[in-house]
């Protein structure tokens, strides 16, 4: 063949080259240490941010720490929820798991579980006093009567609605203790006062959260304390059926508009693009929301109830975000002064709290924040302080991988593929094999 | 050399001459290179394996342990963090018994290999063959066309092809002009595919400046024997290019196919990492991260990947099989 394949080879060698470049361009993408100095300590902090604003305030609070101690040199590796769990997983399971990193409920209860992350009840109440913290975001950090994360905020689940599509269509926004036939009828009429291509709310029969709501409403729950689940296939049926009569009625989005809000980014949610007017969410995510809207954005309480029925608060806070410690690392006592600042001292506060859209759990920062806050942070702290007047237990934590196949069944339904009991049973296969 | 490796049974004896020149120094390859160092003797093999050590290293150590390790996990349940349990060949029965899952991501994956594939090849054979004339800054036309490859498996052309082909994206703006209302490409099932079709097809370059190489070296004197026998544009394309040129499009076919059953990128950016809507595009690659890194079955994830393995070896088997009565050697 000769010189044939020249050419090829010179190609390969160019696509070498290539991928050369871009693994150079990626490597030094990552950020350097934060203030470097000689016999450091050196901590990696991870974790997930809800938004643009909380990363900045994120890695402004981590640099202000470094320059008052210049002996610690911290690098910061933050990004949204999804690609924080992928990475985390990788990273622990190489017994590489970062010094400092974020929880939630979820990835506590998988890490701790597997041995990942620290115990902290000796760091408490000296030097972290979690006393005035909101009692959900404790008990919901504590697993066997173990302390695995520093409550980072204070967080509920939500509706979150956007005010102008209320007032532009003369639909009353509801009581917040309203019932599940209340938000139907609400989705519905919101859809045909607003015409074609408009729906009153975005889908939520994917979040277990959600339904974790719905569950309670029946006197159940989704996931249990013991890892299982609190519901039957009934229960299930019923919740994907309602979310399927929203589909039929115009009230919610058929399957192919809703998967245009797949994935975690805001800019794509229906409230955003100017499709939906409700969006089910928790509340941490509504001041990137507001961020992206003129609309001033409301929240609401998720229904308590159904018609005919006794309406009970089964809202809870907890905590959406909390600082964990590596159980491998040997800076242990740094990142809980870290965490300290953070939480405690009034400088760390005042960055890490102010415009990052989180609401701190404890009693003293959510007073001033309600001091310092923007109109829209005091509006989430408004319906915090609602939620905290009356809070029922917090959410158990979720199993990997099965949040996700409730996602799959809801969608398998909404695009016609599996009927709702069907989709319903399937659910149950699956999930039991998962848990199993 | 340069005319070797076509049509060697139409030459003139001379020509033939020319070649025989090289298999009659036995034991030695026709690489310049290697000549060079078989000139100077063994001790300058024992340089250049000095000089692989580097690779070496990084092959056994990088790539070969963790492979054996990967077999080794397979058969065992390893849930990440805790020490792998053996479980036999449970996984793999799993896999092709109880897991309705797996045989969707086959399906996909096959759809996806049998459709891009061919389309990606005919797309770049094409483009090949309009560049090879002489036009006018045709370098200029090949770098561009080129361009596409080199962005490759990126995120960002992924998150680019979403915009394109949401659903106000730019496909539809040009069908709207024409007065059709277009679906939501990405967030339909039934078209979420071949989105991702569309953007293997479109980075069509790689194969592309294979098939411009060649052509190249197809001696212009076939076209002109051929051309005063009376052949037309379209026989002398049938019966020259095609028949000299299959060598190229068997290796671009075997390259193409390989990377087609490994994609992952794409998918994974344009349905926002969950292989959606409704799994249709959810790849085996996809399918095989979710059960390792989201669902902790790490050893169910080892077993998909040697299955991988598997299938695109007697993919590529086939491939090769199929070679002897299409592809045609010039020394053949």
């Amino acid at each position: 063949m000769g010189t044939k394949f020249t050419r090829r080879r010179m190609v390969q060698a160019g696509g070498a080259g290539a991928a050369g470049v871009y693994l150079v361009g990626f490597s030094s993408r990552r950020r350097r240490p934060v203030g470097a100095a000689q016999d450091n300590v050196e901590i990696r902090a991870a974790g997930f941010v809800e938004s643009q604003e909380q990363l900045r305030q994120t890695i402004d609070v981590l640099a202000a720490y470094t320059e008052k101690n210049p002996a610690v040199a911290i690098s910061p590796e933050f990004t949204d929820y999804d690609s924080y769990v992928d990475k985390l997983a990788t990273e622990a399971a190489g017994g590489n798991a970062p010094d400092m990193m974020s929880a939630n409920a979820d990835i506590m209860g998988e890490y701790s579980r597997r041995g990942v992350l620290r115990p902290l009840d000796e760091f408490v109440p000296d030097p972290i006093d979690l006393a005035d913290y909101a009692q959900g975001t404790i008990t919901g950090n504590t697993i066997d009567g173990q302390l695995f994360g520093i409550p980072n905020d204070c967080i509920a689940p939500s509706l979150i609605y956007d005010t102008t599509i209320f007032e532009q269509t003369g639909i009353p926004v509801p009581d917040q203790m309203w019932t599940w036939e209340q938000y139907a009828k609400t989705a519905n009429d919101i859809a045909a006062a607003m015409g074609p291509d408009f729906y009153g709310t975005e889908d939520g029969g994917f979040s277990y959260i959600q339904c974790d709501m719905f569950l309670r409403g029946r006197g159940k729950e989704f996931y249990t304390a013991d890892r299982g689940l609190g519901f039957t296939v009934e229960d299930l049926t019923e919740w994907f059926a309602f979310w399927q009569g929203l589909r039929e009625s115009g009230g919610a989005p058929p399957g192919d508009v809703q998967a245009l809000a797949s994935g975690d980014d805001l800019s794509r949610t229906g409230i955003i693009a100017g499709r939906a007017a409700i969006l089910p969410q928790l509340t941490d995510t509504y001041v990137g929301l507001q961020s992206l809207t003129e609309n001033p954005l409301g929240i609401h309480l998720v229904p308590n109830g159904f018609d005919g029925g006794e309406l009970t608060q089964h809202h809870y806070t907890y905590a959406g975000n909390s600082s964990s410690v590596s159980a491998q690392t040997d800076h242990a006592d740094t990142v809980i002064d870290v965490i300290r600042f953070m939480h405690a001292d009034p400088e760390g506060i005042a960055i890490f709290y102010r415009g990052s859209g989180l609401v701190p759990a404890s009693a003293t920062g959510r007073a001033e924040l309600r001091e310092a806050g923007s109109p829209g942070e005091i509006r989430v702290l408004d319906y915090i302080d609602m939620v905290l007047e009356e809070s029922a237990a917090p959410r158990n934590p979720a199993i990997a991988g099965v949040s996700a196949i409730l996602r799959r069944m809801n969608e398998e339904v909404s695009f016609d593929r599996l009927s709702v009991e069907e989709a319903a049973q399937q659910f149950f296969d699956e999930a039991e094999a998962r848990i199993s | 050399m340069s005319r070797a490796g076509v049509g060697v049974e139409d030459r003139p004896p001379a020509v033939q001459g020319e070649r025989a020149l090289v298999p009659s120094h036995p034991g030695r390859e026709a690489s310049r290179v290697q000549r060079f160092f078989a000139r100077r003797g063994v001790q300058q093999n024992l340089a250049a394996y000095v000089f692989l050590i580097p690779w070496l290293a990084g092959f056994f150590l990088l790539t070969l342990g963790p492979m054996l390790a990967s077999l080794y996990l397979s058969f065992t349940d390893f849930e990440l963090f805790t020490p792998p349990e053996w479980r036999g060949l449970d996984n793999y029965v799993r896999m092709f018994t109880d897991d309705r899952r797996y045989f969707r991501a086959l399906r996909v994956t096959f759809t996806y290999v049998v459709v891009s594939v061919p389309l990606k090849l005919l797309f770049a054979l094409a483009l090949a063959l309009l560049l090879n004339r002489g036009l006018r800054g045709v370098g200029l036309y090949r770098s561009v066309y080129y361009l596409p490859s080199l962005l490759g498996g990126s995120v960002a052309v992924a998150i680019m092809w979403r915009q394109v082909f949401n659903r106000d994206g730019l496909v539809n703006q040009v069908l709207n002009v024409v007065g059709i209302e277009g679906p939501s490409w990405i967030s339909d099932p039934a078209y979420a595919l071949y989105t991702l079709v569309a953007l293997a097809v479109w980075q069509f370059g790689a194969p592309m400046v294979i098939f411009l190489a060649g052509l190249k070296q197809i001696p212009q004197d076939l076209y002109d024997a051929a051309a005063v026998d009376g052949a037309g544009k379209l026989s002398r394309f049938a019966r020259i290019t095609v028949p000299l040129l299959t060598p190229i499009i068997f290796f671009n076919l075997l390259m193409q196919m390989i990377g087609a059953y490994q994609a992952f990128t794409s998918a994974f950016v344009v349905s926002g990492g969950t292989g959606g809507p409704a799994d249709s595009t959810l790849f085996y690659t996809m399918y095989l991260y979710e059960e390792g890194f989201t669902n902790f079955e790490m050893g169910y994830a080892s077993a998909m990947a040697w299955v991988l393995l598997a299938i695109i070896a007697t993919s590529s088997a086939v491939a090769f099989l199929s070679a002897k009565y299409w592809v045609h050697y010039g020394d053949s």
